[in-house]
């Protein structure tokens, strides 16, 4: 079994860490089926993904909101730039906004992180002219509320409240505010759509929202919204993992109750 | 220019990418620099954040929008909190110390709270036997929540053994199955925005 000797960090000298050697191989493989579903979609064109109930929802959601008059309301967790759920959830942001120009209605998009409301600002912005109306954004509709994360959720479910708006979207890294925000909105009768890469949160979303993003959906959904052959590329590189993945599990169960536990072991499931 | 922030991109995802595997004293110093350097962009971020919050509330207030007196209070804080900050000091038993200890502590602890009963009403509301699954959600909660106290075990004493196993085997495998999901998920998330195919966060495509 291959394992880090503890060294003080100071003293470290060696170029390549050996017990991170699966991670590697892990990533080097995920590339590969990545750059080969990407070929494959260049070649094939159109790429076949089921469809999710959740994204099919967004339209029904933003309609909804043009014939109400009403926003919509877009909610991108609460977490930074280093989380990659943010990143999802910016990039959900940008297909929705361009829905929302195109279809004339209004997005509201308070912020707990001053980072992440100057790159969704920048996002919604682009979103509106790539759609065609750049006149249409309103300034000032992507804001940064607080970085507290209960005075960031009196301000949000105020907002609910006061404005009711038509369809409450919620993506991106949450942590105990989920079920404050999503109750809140479901009081006030919004169509409510949920996604977050927060295991532990999504029991609340799923109590308290009309459609839930369970997990690796949340980063589908990007690409699933663009319908671009080379992102839907990288949803089927992702299944591939998966099924790599489950397979790596069974053998290394099935080799370590045979007494060889050597695989187990190595993918650090032992 | 429009190929500058995705090299940018390519380069520091690459080379941080790469830190995660080299253990070298060197590598590793170079990685913490690395992150103090978000702290002085997240600085940066801080001022723009503050006057995006403050044209929020100032648009509010000047056009006397419902709750603007609400804005109001947030624009004086706004200006007064930072202000007593420098002037006071922002330690224990400084203006500001007393402030977030008096106010916004409470404050704070007050919507936490809140979590108890709109747990209440979510439960209800999920617990209803609508459906095969939601029948089944209600008898899996029932089991858990007379097996997790005390009389629990009095009922029968198999039953805090069944609640154990419920969490162990079928909760833990559904939960490491959405991780294993979770995990591919981020990796490709973070692959696509290192090689330029996903470019949205840059506000342009």
């Amino acid at each position: 079994m291959l394992r880090s000797a503890p060294v003080d960090q100071a003293l470290e000298t060696r170029w390549f860490d050996p017990a991170r050697l699966n991670v590697l191989i892990g990533i080097l493989l995920f590339t590969a089926f990545l750059v080969v579903n990407i070929l494959r979609a260049k070649a094939n064109g159109a790429l076949y993904v089921r469809p999710i109930a959740g994204l099919k929802a967004l339209d029904e959601a933003i309609g909804r909101a043009t014939e109400m008059g009403r926003p919509v309301l877009y909610v991108p967790g609460l977490s930074d730039m280093s989380e990659v759920g943010t990143f999802a959830a910016i990039t959900i942001l940008y297909r929705l906004a361009q829905r929302v120009a195109e279809m004339g209605c209004e997005i509201e998009v308070p912020c707990y992180d001053p980072v992440v409301a100057t790159v969704i600002d920048g996002a919604a912005r682009d979103a509106y002219s790539k759609a065609g109306r750049p006149d249409a954004f309103r300034p000032g509709c992507v804001h940064y509320v607080s970085a507290q994360q209960f005075a960031y959720v009196a301000a949000v479910n105020g907002f609910m409240l006061r404005e009711r708006p038509a369809a409450n979207v919620y993506m991106g890294s949450f942590y105990a505010e989920s079920l404050l925000l999503a109750e809140t909105g479901n009081t006030t009768g919004a169509i409510q759509i949920a996604g977050t890469d927060k295991v532990t949160q999504l029991p609340f979303f799923v109590c308290a929202c009309d459609y839930t993003l369970l997990g690796e959906e949340l980063f589908a959904a990007s690409a699933y919204l663009g319908k671009e052959p080379v992102q839907l590329a990288t949803i089927i590189a992702q299944d591939w993992a998966k099924a790599l993945a489950a397979a790596a599990i069974v053998a290394a169960l099935l080799l370590g109750a045979l007494g060889h536990p050597q695989l187990a072991a190595w993918l650090r499931i032992a | 220019m429009r190929r500058v922030p995705l090299l940018v991109t390519f380069l520091s995802g690459a080379a941080i990418a790469s830190l995660f595997f080299i253990p070298h004293h060197k590598a590793q110093a170079v990685n913490s620099k690395l992150l103090e350097w978000t702290l002085v962009v997240y600085a940066f971020a801080l001022i723009l954040g503050s006057l995006s919050l403050w044209m929020s509330h100032a648009k509010k207030v000047k056009k006397r929008a419902e709750g603007w007196p609400y804005s109001m209070v947030t624009l004086v804080a706004l200006l007064a909190i930072p202000g007593l900050g420098i002037w006071k000091g922002v330690g224990a038993g400084s203006p500001v110390g007393m402030i977030y200890d008096t106010v916004n502590a409470p404050l704070a602890s007050s919507m936490f709270a809140l979590l108890a009963f709109v747990i209440a009403s979510a439960a209800f509301r999920a617990f209803r036997a609508r459906s095969a699954e939601a029948t089944l959600l209600l008898l899996t909660a029932i089991i858990m929540m007379i097996g997790r106290v005390s009389i629990g075990e009095l009922i029968s004493a198999n039953l805090p053994g069944i609640t154990e196993w419920l969490l162990d085997v079928p909760n833990l495998a559904a939960k490491r199955a959405i991780a294993i999901g979770v995990g591919l998920g981020a990796v490709s998330t973070a692959l696509k925005i290192i090689l330029g195919i996903e470019r949205s966060y840059l506000g342009r495509s």
